[in-house]
């Protein structure tokens, strides 16, 4: 089969399952699909900014939740429709992004990660503390999300918006991927000297990296308040950002496959080890760790090129 | 009233930052030989006082003999998953791409795995301390309170460092793991086993490890989740530029006596925002760490 026809054939089995999923799942199987497609949009953002322009960037949970708030409380406080909620909630993501960015883009490798981790765990104490905003640790009820012609009150009627901005979400990413920009940031992944000396403003693109991240986590948060009602700060904690860090790097930095790939495998393992309860938190570690060892360029890193012909990966790739 | 305030929070200060200097030193330690930040390294320090508590409470046994047993249980815990996990993954790199992110997820990993394994031991179902070391009468100086017990905490963390010092200066050991960490390549040309350093490394830092485990334990409510205190040492490190030795102990004493004064003054709430603040405010303005000369370029 080629290239092409392949692909297709995954387009249309993915679509089949999307369809299916409302026709004949249980309440809780659209519920788990809400959160994958939520996952999907997180982790492809984080994957720009790590996977793409190669910055250690470890701050995304922070962006949801100023997401989750910022449209949960515009939508608390105004009822507009969510088209309108969702957008803000990514605009103050995004400015946020644009602040950070700036001291951000003068560290690198390790000294990037501490620092925007650190940030992630300063905006993780304030969701806690900062009660007469965020509830604190009581978390913040918000009513049900307004399309413009009704309210959203189950995960049934959220689905189809989740799927959209999902998709939505990802073609933006696909095009992202093949804009001067997008070759902008894997030139500064593979040798910052090197794009700067070929009239790459390095700082501009990795500030620019930052900000559309730090969106498409403020989108995710406001898809999540389509389907939640409540938010408790410790969604947004650590745990959530080593799935989303672990979805990504199983699935395959860098690669829109893999990292759909990824949010699939690590969002359904929970209930794989439904079963298992105080083993769990064990067999996580477990196979979060061979995943690294075995295939450390990620499940599609592996399995990609063996399911796509030879002839059309790049020539570096060929060599083992 | 505000200066004996002050001088209890130095006095407290000293004894849990001489802790967390030890445990920032594991960190450095691995990061100058493997450049992995290791994020397990709380729970390293976890599992070395769950160790002890079993040893000491169940096994009846004395500090003299829980405490090197404990250090060896973690040396060689750290050696192991050096050796197993962490060579595999960069064995597999390839030449353009960047597998550090892999490693570091795979001390995640690790921490996931110390966790799941405390958890359902009988002893991790409720919160614990350690019992106390010494039989402990306070002792006065002026109107600061300290106990025996911190004079003894900070005495071994102290000697524990200054031991580390001697080890790294004056042995051929030492001097072969320096050696490694400045450039590993040319280690290798004059005949020193890189590959067995790195390994010895880690076990080494999970020895250190296990040492501020059972120091810090007798103070602290143990729980499986109690390597949360990491985030204490990364903050040390970066005081200390993750690279400068003795600026990484300069900023364990510095936190520990920050973070009493901020618990003393502020509020007991703002205590746990602390390291994040200090690391985003070091990062932000010197980000070689407060006693770094210059920026450090690297040599390729």
């Amino acid at each position: 089969m080629t290239n092409n026809r392949l692909v297709l054939v995954f387009a249309v089995a993915i679509v089949a399952v999307l369809v299916a999923v409302p026709l004949f799942g249980s309440i809780y199987v659209v519920f788990l699909a809400n959160m994958l497609l939520m996952y999907a949009v997180l982790a492809v953002g984080l994957d720009i900014l790590l996977g793409r322009a190669g910055q250690f960037a470890f701050a995304h949970t922070a962006f949801f939740g100023i997401g989750v708030y910022t449209t949960a409380l515009i939508n608390n406080h105004t009822g507009l429709p969510f088209v309108l909620t969702i957008p803000a909630g990514a605009a103050v993501a995004a400015l946020v992004g644009v602040i950070i960015a700036l001291p951000a883009t003068r560290l690198r490798h390790l000294y990037l990660g501490l620092a925007t981790f650190a940030f992630a765990e300063v905006a993780h104490w304030v969701f806690n503390n900062w009660e007469s905003v965020t509830g604190g640790a009581n978390g913040l009820r918000f009513q049900p999300q307004n399309t413009g012609f009704g309210t959203i009150t189950n995960d049934l009627q959220a689905y189809p918006f989740v799927v959209v901005i999902a998709a939505f979400m990802i073609w933006i990413t696909r095009n992202l991927e093949r804009s001067q920009l997008g070759r902008r940031m894997e030139a500064i992944k593979e040798s910052e000297a090197a794009a700067h000396a070929s009239g790459i403003s390095v700082t501009r693109t990795k500030a620019v990296a930052f900000t559309i991240s730090a969106a498409y986590a403020g989108v995710a948060g406001g898809m999540y308040t389509l389907f939640q009602s409540y938010v408790h700060p410790d969604v947004l904690g650590f745990d959530t950002l080593v799935l989303i860090l672990s979805m990504i790097v199983i699935g395959g930095l860098g690669t829109l496959p893999g990292v759909l790939i990824g949010v699939v495998l690590l969002g359904l393992m929970p209930e794989a080890m439904r079963g298992l309860k105080v083993m769990q938190e064990l067999l996580y570690g477990v196979i979060l760790i061979a995943f690294l060892m075995f295939m450390p360029r990620g499940v599609w890193g592996f399995f990609g090129p063996l399911i796509f012909s030879r002839s059309e990966r790049k020539p570096a790739e060929d060599k083992p | 009233m505000w200066t004996l305030f002050i001088f209890q929070g130095l006095a407290g200060g000293l004894v849990t930052g001489s802790i967390y200097a030890l445990i920032a030193l594991s960190l450095v330690l691995v990061y100058k030989s493997t450049h992995v930040i290791n994020f397990a390294g709380g729970e390293f320090v976890m599992i070395a006082a769950y160790l002890a508590l079993f040893l000491l409470v169940a096994g009846g046994l004395t500090y003299w003999i829980a405490v090197p047993l404990c250090a060896a249980a973690t040396f060689l815990l750290g050696a192991v998953f050096e050796r197993v996990v962490l060579t595999r993954i960069q064995g597999r790199q390839r030449p353009g791409q960047n597998v550090l992110v892999a490693m570091v997820i795979a001390t995640v990993g690790l921490t996931y795995v110390l966790k799941g394994i405390i958890r359902p031991f009988p002893y991790a179902d409720e919160v614990r301390t350690l019992p106390p070391m010494l039989e402990s009468g306070p002792i006065f100086i002026g109107n600061v309170v300290i106990t025996r017990q911190d004079i003894a905490i900070f005495s071994i963390a102290v000697l524990s460092m200054v031991a580390l010092f001697v080890f790294f200066q004056f042995t051929p050991l030492g001097r072969a793991l320096r050696a490694t960490a400045d450039n590993p390549r040319a280690a290798a040309l004059v005949g020193i086993p890189v590959r067995r350093m790195r390994s010895f490394v880690w076990g080494l830092a999970g020895a250190l490890s296990a040492i501020a485990g059972i120091l810090i334990a007798p103070k602290v409510l143990m729980t499986p989740d109690m390597g949360g205190l990491i985030i204490l040492a990364f903050a040390a490190a970066i005081i200390g530029g993750f690279t400068n030795i003795p600026g990484v102990i300069v900023g364990g004493f510095l936190l520990g006596i920050v973070e009493n004064i901020v618990g003393l003054t502020i509020s007991t709430n703002a205590i746990s925002v602390t390291p994040f603040v200090v690391i985003i405010a070091v990062l932000l303005f010197r980000p070689q760490g407060l006693f770094g000369g210059r920026a450090e370029t690297k040599k390729v």
